[in-house]
């Protein structure tokens, strides 16, 4: 048994299960919310309930008094929904999220490729008015026969609503991968719904961008640059695209290009592993950026996207070259293991 | 495509928006005085702020609303209070053992929150940023309100037990209560920065489960449900407390890459004064309360070692790392406890509170818990003077310890190393021999001899005759120790006498 929570002033929704805590479920799904002691003592999570029905549990009538549940608030490290439910939290609006509203979609495969030799490039046509979305975002695409959906994130600009572009990094064992590398073929029908995720471009800031990719996870920012250069922005652009192999390189062509004819776009792919007949940045990722800018990184704004070892390499860098979490944004796709890591409350996002 | 998103509303303003409407701009820029002789104390530390307005709100609570989150806090605790004396809770504990770390809360931690109060009231009034002062200004009411409440509650328990009657009196003079008030004196004297660093960062925010977690549940387990009352009344404010801890570090190392090394020193030094300072809630812990919760070394386990190490995970992302000798901590958690109760009791003549020898069901739990360390180096030792106390000839050292110049206890701790060898460690400065307990205190002197060689040792001052006189009586007469009943053991005390008198009384109740 679920529920739907929905977090404002986010405007975020997502599932709760029977009896799991609204602060665990926001967790999980990479929503903060202020939190200390995580057992109803200390008050730091403490919200209001706009709409629906929770129960308190274990929360502390010193930490959540009687008065303040009369008036609504709850704490989100003890309390678990008896009904959908919609919650006002203590976090940062943005003023640069569009929250626009989540839908249901069917697209038809155009066109399949594969861009690397794990990668599958899919390509979805929409009817109608097709999709909004912020570059950046993902959707959750039904695989048939696989009954939860999977996320990915669309790798072409908001400026094509109907026809989007995935990038399907095959995950070995993953049965939804493997279907979709085996088994799309054009004119085939998906069902999928979105836009989701809070990674999308901090424009309002107007400082110099940097993105970091690694592997499939250039997908979001091949949107968030074609979109950002579509829209003409004079600012600095630099994307660092990470990859074991030359051969893993997806789409240089289409960066090179770009960058050709765009002079505040630079583009650097770089290589970890085998570099023979290669001639371009080598390292991982975090060891590039920290040459190229000689470890200092204040003053930009840096999008991360890839594995979470590469996110963590990465932030650490960037963290230790003085940008701190307020300039750095991530999708990093959390699985239950990541979850379970253990963190303390001093960052929100990263 | 470009059909209005109907999600695009006007948008409501957030609680912290909100909050910054209300706040903004109510400090005033002098005209005709120099900002720096309003504020003398915020360079010299040698951090470096270049936007006060970047600090992050920790909370954001108008003065109403706190006055009546603290009102109704304190109207449902006194409801508590009244109810636990007019049905004789101190009946219902599990042992009167268990008073003695009500002893030591009253004489030892609660002046502690009255010096907080002290100290934020201080540093609330010399930030130059408004967001740190006015933080510091709410936790200034709330340490002295903890204060207040505490000696509330436990005074109900000194109606009829021995050792509470004097608290603040005793905290600045007995010889082992100088090891909280040097520890609170040093992060006052100490300028502002390291002041929250010292006691919001390292000691509300690491430490603090190893402080409130032994007392609150130790009362739970106990029966002391007054004293568990005043302990959830607290921890509701702590959520600021540890806010306040965590945004100011973080203030700190973004602002500018010249506060870290400062920063991390600063870690390092309160680090090693708290896990000092928490060698009394070890013993507490582990000896005091007749119903056990958890051993220190599984406290340290969790609390230190795995709640901690997520901390210094993510702090390293500034470069700040796990603060020095904390590996010291962990080889001493085997020991830590077993080595304080001996010592104290010792010394037991001259304190203001009992001990015991522990009993042998105690001892198979300590056996349990301390498989490495307990029955090898402890039990021996509680067998021997067991049966010392058999023969009438219960072991009284009558001797004055060596204390370290730094944290101020007396120089009983073993080598991480090795645990049948006292470690010493001695300094000349000026001629002069100081000496430490451990390298952690060694290298806090080393850092700043002026400030230690000040040290007001007890010891020393007994010898000087600064402390009423030169034998044991008239110093427990300065101390206003109650001689014959708040010191020696707890066989033979009054505090058993009447515990045991109640006890027989409600057998007697039961068999008519």
């Amino acid at each position: 048994m679920t529920y739907q929570l929905t977090i404002e002033p986010l405007g975020e929704t997502l599932a709760v299960e029977k009896g799991q805590t609204m602060l665990d479920a926001c967790l999980r799904a990479g929503v903060w919310l202020p939190h200390a002691c995580g057992h109803g003592l200390c008050g730091t999570c403490k919200i209001t309930v706009l709409e629906g029905e929770i129960a308190h549990n274990e929360a502390s009538s010193f930490a959540l008094m009687d008065f303040e549940r009369n008036e609504g608030k709850a704490l989100a490290c003890t309390a678990t929904l008896e009904a959908d439910t919609v919650i006002e939290a203590e976090i940062d609006d943005d003023i640069d999220a569009r929250h626009i509203p989540i839908r249901d979609f069917r697209g038809v495969i155009e066109d399949r490729r594969m861009l690397t030799d794990d990668i599958l490039g899919l390509w979805l046509r929409l009817p109608d008015e097709g999709i909004d979305f912020q570059a950046g975002q993902y959707i959750a695409l039904f695989v048939p026969g696989i009954e939860a959906p999977r996320s990915f994130s669309i790798a072409s600009p908001p400026s094509q609503p109907n026809l989007i572009e995935l990038h399907i990094r095959l995950v070995p064992g993953g049965q939804a991968t493997s279907w979709l590398h085996h088994h799309a073929q054009p004119g085939m029908e998906l069902r999928f719904t979105g836009p989701y995720g809070r990674f999308y471009i901090r424009k309002s800031a107007g400082l110099p961008k940097l993105f970091l990719a690694g592997g499939s996870g250039l997908s979001s920012p091949q949107s968030m640059i074609i979109d950002l250069i579509e829209q003409d922005d004079p600012l600095p652009i630099t994307l660092v695209h990470g990859a074991r192999a030359p051969k893993d390189l997806y789409n240089m062509g289409l960066f090179q290009e770009l960058a050709v004819h765009h002079p505040n776009f630079r583009y650097i792919p770089a290589v970890s592993g085998d570099i023979s007949g290669w001639s371009g940045e080598i390292g991982l990722v975090h060891e590039v950026i920290q040459r190229l800018y000689d470890g200092r990184f204040e003053g930009h704004q840096a999008y991360l996207c890839g594995p979470p070892p590469m996110i963590d390499a990465c932030i650490m860098t960037l963290m230790r070259g003085r940008l701190f979490e307020h300039h750095i944004f991530n999708e990093k796709f959390v699985t239950p293991a990541d979850a379970e890591q253990a963190r303390s409350p001093l960052f929100k996002r990263i | 495509m470009n059909t209005p998103n109907p999600n695009e509303r006007l948008r409501k303003l957030s609680l912290k928006e909100r909050y910054a409407h209300l706040t903004r701009g109510l400090d005033w820029q002098p005209t005709y005085q120099d900002k720096k002789k309003i504020f003398p104390f915020t360079d010299y530390e040698g951090i470096k702020i270049h936007d006060w307005d970047a600090f992050e709100d920790p909370f954001r609570l108008t003065m109403d609303s706190y006055w009546k989150y603290q009102a109704e806090k304190e109207r449902k605790l006194y409801a508590v209070i009244d109810s636990f004396a007019q049905n004789n809770g101190q009946m219902n504990i599990s042992d009167a053992r268990y008073i003695n770390a009500l002893k030591i809360f009253i004489t030892a931690v609660s002046p502690l929150e009255y010096a907080a109060h002290r100290g934020f009231a201080h540093v609330g009034r010399h930030f130059e940023g408004v967001g740190p002062r006015i933080a510091c200004q709410f936790q200034a009411i709330d340490e002295l309100r903890h204060a207040q409440t505490q000696i509330h509650t436990i005074s109900h328990f000194n109606k009829f037990f021995d050792g509470l009657h004097d608290p603040l009196h005793m905290y600045n003079r007995v010889w082992y209560l100088s090891v909280p008030k040097s520890f609170f004196e040093d992060a006052i004297t100490a300028g502002p920065f390291e002041f929250l660093t010292a006691v919001s960062f390292s000691f509300e925010y690491v430490l603090t489960s190893l402080l409130f977690v032994p007392f609150m549940s130790g009362a739970a387990y106990n029966g002391d449900m007054a004293t568990v009352t005043f302990g959830f009344s607290a921890q509701s404010d702590e959520s600021r407390h540890m806010t306040l801890g965590l945004e100011i570090i973080k203030f700190m190392l973004q602002q500018d890459e010249g506060n870290v090394p400062i920063v991390q020193k600063w870690i390092d030094k309160w680090f090693w004064r708290g896990y000092r300072l928490l060698s009394i809630i070890a013993m507490m812990m582990d000896y005091m309360l007749p119903k056990k919760i958890m051993s220190w070394k599984e406290a340290w386990e969790m609390y230190f070692e795995q709640g901690g190490g997520a901390l210094f995970n993510d702090l390293s992302r500034y470069g700040i790392r796990l603060p020095k000798y904390h590996e010291v901590a962990k080889a001493e958690k085997d020991h830590y406890s077993h080595q304080a109760w001996s010592t104290f009791y010792q010394y037991s003549h001259a304190s203001a509170f009992h001990t015991w020898t522990p009993s042998e069901e105690e001892m198979t739990w300590f056996a349990e818990k301390y498989p490495a360390s307990f029955n090898q180096l402890y039990r021996p030792r509680y067998d021997y003077w067991a049966k010392a106390e058999a023969d009438g000839k219960r072991f009284y050292n009558n001797g004055l310890p060596q204390l370290c110049q730094v944290c101020q206890i007396p120089t009983f701790f073993t080598e991480p190393t090795d645990p049948t060898r006292i470690s010493t460690r001695t300094k000349i400065y000026n001629g002069e021999r100081f000496y430490f307990c451990s390298d952690g205190c060694h290298d806090i002197f080393e850092d700043e001899p002026e400030k230690y060689l000040q040290s007001w040792l007890p010891v020393h001052q007994i010898l000087q005759g600064n402390c009423g006189g030169t034998t044991v009586p008239e110093v427990l007469d300065w101390y206003h120790l109650n001689q014959g009943a708040d010191n020696f053991d707890y066989l033979g005390s009054p505090d058993e006498a009447l515990w045991e008198n109640w006890q027989s009384a409600r057998k007697r109740v039961i068999a008519s």
